[in-house]
């Protein structure tokens, strides 16, 4: 019995040992084996992950990667490897890269994104990075060639190897280190040599795939936000796109997106925005379905035009849902030629259907229409005048706008208020992260800015340009001061003193000032601030203050002053709440004010003081005074009833309060307008989406009620998308449009002509209207665009001015003559664009034909003076090293203009003669073809990037430019005058050759 | 028709940037010349002032474009004819383009109206003759002013500044006056030297204006000695002719006129004069 007992006992120790060996010994076997990157990718190879406990997660834990002997793949270094059965190693993560052979940078090279990857960009900080090198021909200078000390604690290899299981100790405080590579990620980023490592992927943990289980959900609702990676920038339009489907949407102006019916949670999401790579998104069950935030970095070399994202190996079309639509933003123009200033408005017009040979106006000619019919934008508020220095600039610093969406015609109930188009502009929010700054400086101006984030939740960006007498400022201000003023103050008291030296100190100058101020009190949340001011002073006077005084025992002193000084300018300012009520309801309010003032001051100015000490000051001349004030409130909606239902809806309401007046001499009041009203309105529109997305049906309706008719206007507007496959869309768009304050021209000899902003009062200024039909069709691949857009506009009660004497002798002093009429427009854009490639751009063509007609004028048809037949535009860029290139042609054929039929002089009672001209035919000639090229080259200047001898981040860079390549003398306006009895014809002209030179800093 | 299956992408590029450039080479060879119309309107000038003969001058406009051919009538042939109160009277041509009638003398408060054919159209004017200034003063008679010199240099010490001469009329119904000043001795002694520029002429005037009153500065005497100065009741269409129509190709129109298919001045007016002397200290 004692025996059996024993043997039992025996048995039960030995059956337990053995259980519990078992037990221990059951460790995990199984390992996992993934593959990294795309065939053809540098970073191609299959690797294997284990952990002991069982645990294939990457998240709050060490991990220790293993680099096998020369050419062993990742299995043989995991099967051959003792480490990983260390008890010290029981919850680490190995992960077994395979020894792919050739140099040590080969072998080493692809560490850091694969690292990257799996921590989530070091989630958990490096603390408990570990690395242990079993390939003999790698020692200490290699490693440090990469600098892999920056991505590992410790790194084991045959030169230091570890001497014991602490070399991988795990640091359990070490796991939320928020690492200083913030810092090195700001900012755009290149690799010297020839293979680029997929920026993507080095930047984006979320573009490969990790996980590779099955989904999980289905059909549910994906919202989220998307921003700039380096700045926090959130990116307005950008495109997100259902791989493999029609399905996608773009971001509204915040940054937001709601992708309704998303198939599975394990899609893979194309996302695009202009002047960044496009970023695949592999979705999964572990990512959030709320808030998902979607990070893109931006791409060195990519100039992409229209909204479209293109995957890399399949031609795929993100849908277009809105109609005759171009996008901008400043990486694209910081590339383009330009004279003195990278401008924001002067790059539109290298699009189709804007005009660009019209280089006096900054505004834009969009499809035969003029710059008053075009809506500026900015932030939400009006911005009344968009130029600086006659013209040739516009107020907008290129530093501060993140954005700008051009909507040729035919543009949603969303916008209203005027005929042609609308531009709208998104300043900056500024760095979410890190202050940054940098500065601009060429031969016309300098520009300063700075981006300050203070905290987690507030951003601010501010932006100052000043111009400066240089080079460029004087030859463009005295080309066009002269020829603005077409005669001189001969009619006027003249001082007679012309004995007396004059000094005329002409000071000129314009600036702008831009800030911006975010908070984000949560994550639904935004208030934002936004105030701009863009200033031009042309100041042409002559001041005889300096004379002596003259004084002391007299009868009397006088003084005077002879000024020539024009100030114009814009201020606008917005105060904008944006909230994201829930994942499908999205609202924003604005409430804005913008004021727009224009003084004229062509006067001499004389003090006299007479003997009995009594001072009197009169004024001579000419005093015109323009300002208008907008005081608005808007809100905006957004509703995703369903996946194939988007409801937008809002009210709005604008109060005018425009003063015109015009006066010659201190007494005589020639015009004196005030005008105060109330624009008030609602609209509403529907996105439909059918069919997959096929057919994208957008009706609406805008209402507007007037004060001063005490009328309503109604506006329906449709427009329509047809992808009648992946790479074919056919669209078209109708509507109604109306406007209420318009711009007027008035003709003036001694000043040139001004334009004054006055309201309709439904009677001599009627309020204007506007009908477009739009149609047209694109076939887009990978690489080419080709597109073609006819549209037609028929404009009702326009209005032109004139102030003249009233002839009749029964007599009555200066008359307001305002003139109706109507006209149209109607053309058709070509448009073919190369969009990758070292070597990109477009190519243009418009035939386009602008009329009007006037009673007053003919009672014909005439062309309306901004008509321009044929445009034909070209516009190249080339990418190589360090180097971009850009060279633009534009050809248009000439404007028209009227020339005299006959001249006549009259003698007057004073006996001095006065010549007059007579026309037929108004606009019935044309001005020579316009034509000029211009090319630019840009040097990236790059620094070296903290932690990576490879990197390199831009710290700025010297761009060259030559305006008018090839000295064209293109005709602005031709002028008349009577010599030795006949009729002299001058030519004005535009600027010719002109170089640039720009030098650009920042911080990061 | 562009067919977009062909074999490459960059094939398409090609054939696409010929078809752009060839549309634009076959519209850039249609250029045409293109010629201003011209219609032969005539000019007439004549200002009708008390006492003097009716006078009427009549012209041709000078053709911008050389092209462009008159119409047959004579400029000294026409049947030029004015009606002075229901009264027509047809006047003689003196040549030039000048025709007169030496029995009418314009007088105050009449109506003329005047007619002739000229290239096939009817040209028609109507004007009348409005009142003398009233009431018209001036504040003074002689202003005295320093000789200036300043090519040395400004005086100093400070130059004496006469107070300005002021004239004022009555206008109750806000016509229009014209005030010129004319400088009537036979050599001119400058008040200032003129340097470099050529030298002022003898003469300088005011603009148009409905106000009652008129100043002038003493730094608009150019001269030593007795100026004078008109005061001229103007109506609308003489005024009319200081507002200059615009002589850039982007806004000429047709300047204003009170003529029928005719262009120039047809008006009348009436003038009163002061006398003023400019002395030396």
């Amino acid at each position: 019995m004692i025996k059996l007992n024993h043997k039992i006992k025996t048995l039960l120790a030995s059956l337990t040992i053995l259980f519990l060996a078992n037990k221990i010994s059951a460790q995990n076997t199984e390992y996992k084996e993934y593959e990294f990157n795309n065939h053809g990718n540098v970073c191609n190879f299959r690797y294997i992950c284990y952990a002991q406990n069982g645990d294939n997660t990457f998240g709050k834990r060490p991990y220790i990667f293993i680099l096998g002997k020369a050419d062993e793949s990742a299995l043989e270094t995991f099967q051959s490897d003792t480490l990983k059965n260390l008890t010290h190693f029981y919850n680490y993560m190995f992960v077994y890269v395979p020894n792919r052979g050739g140099t040590a940078n080969n072998k080493l090279y692809c560490f850091e994104s694969l690292t990257s990857m799996l921590t989530m960009h070091y989630q958990y900080g490096k603390e408990n990075m570990f690395l242990s090198i079993y390939d003999n021909f790698i020692n200490e200078t290699d490693i440090n060639a990469l600098s892999l000390h920056n991505v590992f604690k410790t790194i084991a290899s045959s030169q230091y190897p570890a001497t014991s299981t602490d070399d991988f100790k795990e640091n359990l405080a070490a796991y939320d280190a928020e690492s200083e590579d913030e810092e090195d990620n700001l900012g755009t980023f290149y690799y010297e040599e020839e293979e680029k490592v997929n920026q993507e992927l080095a930047s984006n943990p979320l573009s490969s795939k990790t996980y590779f289980g099955s989904p999980k959900t289905f059909k549910f609702t994906l919202s989220g936000f998307i921003k700039d990676k380096s700045t926090g920038e959130a990116l307005p339009f950008a495109n997100v796109l259902i791989k493999g489907t029609n399905t996608g949407v773009t971001t509204n102006a915040d940054g937001y997106f709601t992708l309704p019916k998303v198939p599975s949670d394990t899609i893979v999401l194309l996302v695009s925005y202009i002047g960044y790579a496009t970023t695949s998104i592999y979705f999964s069950p572990l990512l959030p379905k709320n808030n998902f935030i979607i990070e893109l970095a931006p791409s060195s070399n990519v100039l992409k035009q229209v909204t479209i994202a293109a995957a890399k190996e399949e031609a795929m079309l993100a849908k277009r849902e809105v109609v005759s639509v171009i996008k901008m933003t400043p990486k694209q123009i910081e590339k383009l030629p330009n004279i003195g200033e990278k401008d924001v408005l002067r790059s539109l017009q290298l699009m189709p259907g804007v005009s660009a040979s019209q280089e006096s106006s900054s505004g834009l000619y969009v499809r035969g229409g003029t710059p008053d019919q075009n809506l500026v934008l900015f932030d939400g508020f009006t911005v009344y005048h968009v130029d600086h220095l006659y013209g040739f600039f516009s107020a907008f610093n290129a530093n501060a706008v993140k954005d700008i969406q051009l909507y040729k015609g035919g543009f949603e109930s969303r916008f209203g208020g005027r005929l042609s188009s609308v531009t709208e502009i998104t300043g900056k929010d500024g760095n979410q992260k890190k202050f940054n700054a940098g500065t601009d400086l060429s031969l016309l101006s300098v520009n300063a800015w700075a981006e300050i984030p203070i905290g987690e939740k507030f951003s601010s960006i501010i932006a100052v340009r000043r111009s400066y007498k240089g080079f460029i400022y004087n030859k463009l201000f005295d080309k066009y001061s002269k020829s603005s003023s077409t005669s001189t103050l001969t009619q006027q008291d003249g001082p007679g003193g012309r004995r007396f030296s004059q000094n005329a100190k002409v000071t000129s100058y314009f600036y702008d000032l831009n800030g911006k101020f975010t908070y984000r009190p949560t994550q639904k949340n935004i208030i934002t601030l936004s105030i701009f001011n863009g200033t031009d002073k042309l100041d042409n006077s002559i001041d005889n203050s300096n004379a002596p005084s003259f004084g002391g025992n007299t009868n009397s002193n006088f003084s005077f002053s002879s000024n020539d000084l024009t100030k114009y300018g814009n201020i606008g300012s917005s105060l904008k709440w944006s909230r994201k009520w829930t994942d499908r309801f999205y609202g924003n309010t604005i409430l804005s004010y913008s004021n727009f003032y224009s003084t004229r001051d062509r006067s001499t100015e004389r003090t006299n003081t007479n003997s009995s000490g009594e001072e009197t000051t009169s004024k001579n001349g000419l005093l015109e005074d323009n300002d208008l004030k907008d005081y608005s409130l808007k809100s905006d909606y957004q509703w995703d009833i369903s996946s194939f239902s988007q409801l937008q809806f809002g009210i709005f309401g604008t109060q005018y309060d425009i003063n015109y007046t015009y006066s010659q001499n201190d007494t005589t009041t020639i015009i004196d307008k005030k005008n105060k009203a109330i624009l008030a309105g609602a609209y509403l529109q529907n996105k439909f989406k059918f069919f997959n997305d096929k057919l994208i049906f957008v009706p609406g309706i805008r209402a507007n009620y007037f004060e001063t008719t005490k009328k309503y206007y109604y506006e329906p507007r449709a427009s329509l998308t047809f992808n009648i496959t992946d790479r074919i869309s056919l669209k078209g768009a109708t509507g109604k449009y109306y406007q209420f304050a318009n711009v007027i021209t008035r003709e003036d000899i001694l000043s040139g002509s001004k334009q004054f902003w006055l309201l309709s009062d439904g009677k001599n200024i009627p309020v204007s209207s506007a009908n477009h039909y739009i149609a047209g069709l694109t076939y887009e691949t990978t690489n080419y665009l080709f597109s073609a857009e006819a549209y037609y506009k028929q404009v009702q009660n326009l209005t032109e001015y004139s102030l003249r004497f009233n002839p009749s002798p029964m007599g009555v002093k200066y008359d307001e003559n305002f003139f109706s009429g109507y006209g149209f427009a109607k053309g058709i854009e070509l448009l073919m664009q190369k969009k990758m490639g070292k070597l990109n751009g477009w190519v243009s063509y418009t035939l386009g034909q602008a009329r009007n007609h006037f009673d007053v004028y003919t009672d014909t048809y005439f062309p309306a003076n901004q008509d321009v037949t044929h445009e034909f535009k070209i516009v190249l860029l080339y990418n190589w090293k360090r180097w971009d290139f850009s060279a633009t042609w534009i050809y248009a054929t000439g404007r028209p203009y009227t020339a005299p039929s006959g001249a006549y002089s009259v003698t007057l009672l004073d006996g001095s003669s006065q010549d007059f001209y007579t026309v037929t035919a108004k606009n019935g000639l044309r001005l020579p073809d316009y034509h000029r090229a211009d090319i630019s080259a840009n040097y990236k200047l790059l620094a070296p990037a903290k932690g990576d001898s490879k990197k390199r981040r831009e710290i700025g860079y010297i761009g060259f430019s030559i305006f008018n390549l090839y000295n064209r003398t293109n005709t602005w306006y031709k002028t008349y005058s009577i010599e030795s009895g006949s009729v002299i014809e001058t030519n004005v002209n535009y600027t010719g050759l002109t170089p640039n030179v720009t030098l650009s800093f920042k911080l990061r | 028709m562009l067919h977009f299956h062909l074999n490459s992408d960059s094939m398409q590029a090609r054939i696409s940037i010929i078809v752009f450039l060839s549309v634009i080479i076959l519209v850039s060879s249609c250029e045409k010349e293109e010629v201003s119309e011209f219609t032969d309107t005539p000019i007439i000038e004549s200002y009708l002032q008390p006492g003097d003969y009716l006078n009427i001058k009549v012209s041709r406009q000078i053709p911008f474009s050389s092209e462009v051919s008159y119409s047959s009538d004579d400029i000294d042939n026409l049947n030029v004819q004015v009606t002075i109160n229901d009264i027509t009277h047809t006047l003689q041509p003196l040549g030039n383009g000048n025709y007169i009638d030496s029995s009418l003398i314009v007088s105050e408060n009449d109506n003329y109206n005047l007619s002739f054919q000229f290239n096939s159209k009817n040209v028609t004017a109507y004007t009348y003759v409005p009142g003398k200034p009233t009431n018209v003063t001036q504040s003074a008679t002689q202003i005295t002013i320093e000789r200036i010199d300043t090519s040395s240099g400004f005086p100093s010490g400070g130059l004496t500044m006469p107070d300005p001469i002021e004239i004022t009329w009555s206008n109750p119904d806000n016509s229009y006056y014209l005030i010129v000043v004319e400088n009537i001795e036979a050599t001119l002694d400058p008040i200032r030297d003129f340097g470099d520029n050529a030298p002022p002429g003898n003469f300088f005037r005011k603009q148009p204006s409905n106000n009652s009153s008129e100043e002038i500065r003493s730094m608009e005497f150019q001269y030593y000695g007795t100026h004078r100065i008109i005061i001229y009741h103007v109506l609308p269409d003489y005024a009319a002719l200081y507002n200059q129509s615009s002589t850039s190709s982007q806004n000429l129109s047709n300047p204003s006129t009170s003529i029928t298919n005719g262009y120039g001045i047809f008006t009348g007016l009436n003038s009163d004069t002061l006398i003023i002397d400019v002395k030396k200290p």
